[in-house]
């Protein structure tokens, strides 16, 4: 076999490229499973002077007595009920507002956008009080729409949708137009498809957060039964003492759906779809 | 296309049903059937069942709810369901709790109920008894008990000559001088710079008082802090090192072969480091001038606002009975706060709490103020300024009065309520009408005929909850933060009084908040241009046509996200460990001296920003990788026609095509550096010396720690002007720079 010089160029820079790659990923994954493998050690092993990858002894321990402080399914279920309602609405909300910020002409439209880009410099923190007050007012406290809507809008995406619907050429628009659609049909039908790897995105972010999320549902929720999987798990803790073993199994247990989300999202970046609708 | 029409449909079939279910789904304000709600924390919350089992079967026809409230958030789930009228009957508090929730007007005053009770208030511990009694009037009743006493490692004492622990502080002194030279490497005591309630055992030891007429005796601290920080000097104690040590795993190497800590650390011990059993012990704290320990623990407390007050206080009669007393140290563990319980034999003959025992009857509570939060905070800053040697301990000892004394100040101004209605409308629609004014000013470029009106449709129920859920609650905490909106006014707001621009200027005098806006400023400038630089890169590395297996790499760069912080800080802890730590591994292989990375003052802060980093930049990336989907293959077609390298794609179609992408991703890590919060929150908590304290950190601790609201929605405003101009700047930048690509 004759190898060009070129070629054996090549191939030594794909060498070091994966060898980068693979590093890296040893690095981004370390702790991910060495809380994994935690989840399996019994308690004299977790806490040792260098971290291990192996349990020298596995244990399903942590994952038994999991399941026996708390009703899993039920949280898992508040937790899934809370993150898809609150995914579902921010993801068409703020795509619906981001559409009429890159594409549509209405009069103020520069000067709301900065309006709200302003809100978004204060810190969540101090407006979290005043939130819960304003619920209060509504009567909407200890109920799901008092846990939802005030996360089903957020500056942030409006801004990152509304950029990529920005690099969308206006002549797509103007053919559907041309073409008799309505600005909704448009909407549907042309530019969320195109957006898709935005939305993937979007809907991980938003899934995540309220996946993750542990003070609002706990101060919002007034029963221990509608408690979302992280209050429940944050529950079993006590003041001084933590059981790691068990502690990291229900960290696996949380981040195992998170997991999940991303690994079906990330489908959907898939090459070329905007090229192609623009040569169509 | 006709899929994905399919597809957009079916989510809203699903959207429309999640409507519906959220209009069904309310969940009932509270259930018919009388009974009593107990709360309690962590692992008690669990337990307290058996106990509600018990007083159910003596009284027949009462049902008790118990529910277990997570300790992270316990305090601001209290205080939430204070202000929104969802407190329970009766719930577990902390002892240093107490005074906030008193002054909240919360909790009940208990002497009626007492004086036809017959339980012996007398039999409580003293310690107990301070943190439930203010001015003769009883708040709660103890549950149960905790304090400090010494961990030391046996074996390693046996070594330095030492069969007993020693009794006081000199003897205390010379057996860490003895231990330190019989074992190699290490320290001698696990003494914290910043941890208020060691240095108080140790104050109060020397007979040193607190907030009893003035702040504090003068003489006894700086005799304390002369003390201790002897134990710093010798390199008994590491004066940088608390942060990043795992305490467990340094008891066992003997890197810190003695630390104080309580009751909890028996069982964390025994199962987490079997291999040391019989090779340590506890002994009551070395006695001062006299013994002291720290008093912990927690009370029940009967809420205002509970209708079965008469059911509730028998509960808690219960509770506190000895008999129950100590059988709730069967079910749990947790130490009895009555004298009599311990007669248990359960209790009383058991080794292992003999010295607990012995520390019980002469064990303090901190002082009775609602403002002591705050005050803790302050010593902590006070004591770790003088043992690091920056200010004499005189001058500490006097910084540190002047600083309680303003804490404790109390505004005697009164205003009308008539005047602060007027007031907080005006300043109300003072922004509202500004935004008004600026949306509808200006020239209006578009005609009529080119307006869109269906774009407010698109725009309606976004900007709705926006107005709702943000735009009100900020115009609300603007006003606040000219208010002096305290603990006092949480549940009261007629103890709200207006100071105008007060809490603006005292932030510019406060040396915390100018640390913090200081250290701020360092990680937003480090830390966004190398998080979206490494963004960038790892985005075009996952995006290169050479790559196989893109979707593990994927997932592999976005699970720092999603990992969950408590293991994330474990590990970087483990990196950072001054004995063991990777780190000082590679330093050691270079021949460099070991460092502390989370307790040495200047490296704090980058060892903060780097764990920043490796956790969020793969957010950026994912954001990078689906705007690379959207540059068109034809682009890189017709320039590879042209005969351009990768370099020269690289620079005139992917980074013009991804201007619009890395503005925003710019534009938002800026802010979310500059709100920089969870990393120092969880591994430093601001120390070493306020080195790694940030404003957001800082405003969380007063605004829900010390509960001074109105001092920091101000400090949110000022670091919101900060954000602002830096956007400004940025929006300013991206408009020249348009042109050039």
């Amino acid at each position: 076999m004759a190898t060009t010089k070129s070629d054996r160029r090549s191939t030594a820079y794909k060498t070091a490229f994966y060898v980068f790659m693979v590093v890296s990923v040893i690095i981004t994954l370390f702790p991910f499973v060495w809380m994994l493998s935690t989840s399996f050690k019994s308690p004299g092993e977790i806490f040792t002077k260098q971290p291990t990858i192996l349990p020298q002894l596995w244990t399903l321990n942590g994952y038994k007595n999991l399941f026996a402080a708390v009703n899993m399914w039920l949280h898992l279920c508040n937790s899934v009920i809370y993150a898809v309602s609150i995914t579902a609405l921010s993801v068409l909300f703020n795509a619906m507002a981001a559409y009429a910020f890159a594409k549509l002409r209405f009069p103020g439209r520069e000067k709301l956008f900065a309006l709200l880009l302003v809100t978004m410099m204060v810190p969540g923190q101090v407006t979290m009080l005043p939130v819960f007050l304003i619920l209060k007012s509504l009567g909407l406290l200890n109920s799901y729409a008092g846990l939802v809507l005030p996360g089903s809008a957020a500056v942030f995406a409006i801004f990152m949708i509304r950029q990529f619907m920005m690099e969308i050429p206006e002549e797509i628009l103007e053919a559907a137009r041309i073409d008799g659609f309505s600005e909704f049909a448009i909407f549907w039908r042309i530019m969320l498809p195109l957006c898709r790897p935005i939305i993937a995105t979007l809907t991980v972010f938003s899934f995540i957060g309220a996946w993750n999320d542990f003070l609002w549902p706990l101060i919002i929720m007034l029963r221990e039964d509608k408690y979302t999987l992280p209050v429940a798990l944050a529950s079993i803790n006590g003041q001084y003492n933590t059981d790691w073993g068990l502690l990291m199994a229900g960290a696996v247990v949380v981040v195992l759906p998170a997991v999940l989300i991303f690994l079906m999202a990330q489908k959907h970046y898939i090459k070329g779809i905007a090229a192609g609708a623009v040569k169509g | 296309m006709s899929t994905i029409f399919k597809n957009t449909g079916f989510y809203a079939g699903k959207i429309l049903a999640i409507g519906v279910l959220l209009c069904i789904f309310r969940a009932p304000a509270c259930a018919e059937r009388e009974q009593l709600t107990v709360w309690a924390m962590g692992a008690e919350g669990k337990l307290i069942r058996q106990a509600a089992e018990i007083f159910e079967k003596r009284n027949p026809g009462v049902k008790i709810v118990t529910q277990a409230i997570p300790w992270t958030g316990a305090h601001e789930k209290l205080v939430t369901a204070v202000v929104g009228d969802m407190a329970p009957d009766i719930s577990q508090m902390g002892t240093t709790w107490m005074p906030e929730f008193r002054a909240m007007n919360a909790i009940e005053p208990l002497n009626g109920f007492l004086h036809s009770s017959k339980l012996d208030t007398g039999d409580f511990f003293p310690g107990a008894r301070e943190s439930n009694l203010y001015r003769e009037e009883w708040y709660g009743l103890p549950w149960y008990v905790d304090t400090r006493v010494m961990f030391y490692r046996t074996d390693l004492a046996a070594r330095a000559g030492y069969k007993k622990f020693p009794a006081d502080w000199e003897g205390f002194y010379k057996f860490s001088k003895a231990l330190l030279r019989a074992k190699d490497g290490g320290y001698a005591f696990a003494l914290p710079t910043n941890d208020w309630q060691i240095f108080l055992m140790f104050y109060w030891q020397n007979g040193g008082e607190l907030l009893n007429g003035s702040p504090l005796t003068a003489g006894r601290f700086e005799e304390t802090i002369a003390y201790l920080k002897r134990f710093f000097d010798e390199n008994l104690a590491p004066l940088e090192g608390g942060n990043d040590t795992d305490l467990l795993t340094a008891f066992e190497s003997g890197y810190f072969p003695a630390f104080i800590s309580g009751p909890w650390m028996i069982s964390q011990l025994e199962t987490s480091k079997p291999q040391l059993n019989g090779r340590w012990a506890t002994a009551p704290l070395p006695a001062g001038k006299k013994r002291a320990s720290f008093m912990g623990g927690c009370n029940f407390v009967m809420f205002k606002s509970s209708p079965r007050k008469a059911l509730a206080w028998k509960f808690m009669e219960f509770m506190a009975d000895p008999e129950m007393q100590a059988k709730w140290y069967d079910i749990s563990g947790d130490l009895p706060a009555s004298r009599k319980a311990w007669s248990a034999p359960a209790l009383s003959e058991n080794p292992r709490l003999a010295s607990f025992r012995k520390e019980l009857d002469t064990a303090k509570a901190p002082p009775q103020a609602p403002e002591w939060e705050n005050i803790a905070g302050t010593i902590n800053d006070a004591v770790e300024e003088a043992v690091f040697g920056r200010v004499t301990a005189q001058a500490a000892r006097e910084k540190l009065s002047a600083r309680i004394e303003k804490i404790l100040a109390k505004s005697e101004r009164q205003q009308s309520a008539a005047f602060k209605i007027a007031l907080s409308l005006l300043l109300f629609l003072v922004p509202v009408s500004a935004v008004v004014l600026y949306l509808r000013k200006g020239p209006r470029a578009l005609r009529r005929s080119k307006y869109q009106p269906i774009a407010f449709l698109f725009l309606l129920p976004a900007v709705l909850i926006l107005a709702v859920f943000l735009f009100i609650p900020i115009v609300a905490s603007f006003i606040a933060s000219m208010t002096n909106w305290n603990m006092y006014g949480v549940n009261d707001w007629s103890k709200i009084v207006f100071v105008g621009l007060e809490n603006y200027a005292g932030l510019f005098g406060d040396p915390v908040f100018l640390a913090g806006l200081r250290n701020t400023l360092v990680f937003a400038f480090i830390g966004v241009p190398i998080s979206v630089a490494l963004s960038l890169a790892m985005a075009l590395a996952l995006n290169a046509r050479i790559l196989r297996a893109k979707a593990f790499f994927r997932v592999a760069y976005f699970i720092p996200v999603i990992t969950t912080m408590v293991a994330v800080a474990i590990i970087w802890r483990w990196l950072y460990n001054p004995e063991f730590g990777l780190f000082n591994l590679a330093l050691g292989y270079l021949g460099l001296p070991a460092q502390s990375w989370l307790s040495n003052r200047w490296l704090a802060l980058p060892s903060l920003i780097l764990m920043a980093v490796w956790k969020g930049f793969g957010y950026n990336t994912i954001i990078f990788v689906a705007a690379l989907q959207s540059i068109p293959d034809s682009l890189y077609e017709s320039i590879a026609l042209d005969g351009a390298n990768t370099r020269q794609e690289f620079w005139y179609i992917t980074l013009p095509m991804l201007r619009n992408t890395a503005f925003f991703v710019i534009v938002m890590t800026t802010i979310g550096y500059l709100q920089f919060f969870a990393e120092p929150y969880i591994m430093t908590g601001g120390g070493p010396l306020n080195s790694t304290m940030s404003v957001v950190l800082y405003m969380y601790q007063q605004g829900f720690k010390f509960y001074n609201l109105g001092y920091a929605s101000a400090m949110a405003y000022i670091l919101f002007g900060l954000i602002f101009a830096f956007t400004t700047l940025q929006f300013r930048v991206q408009k020249k720079l348009e042109g050039t690509f």
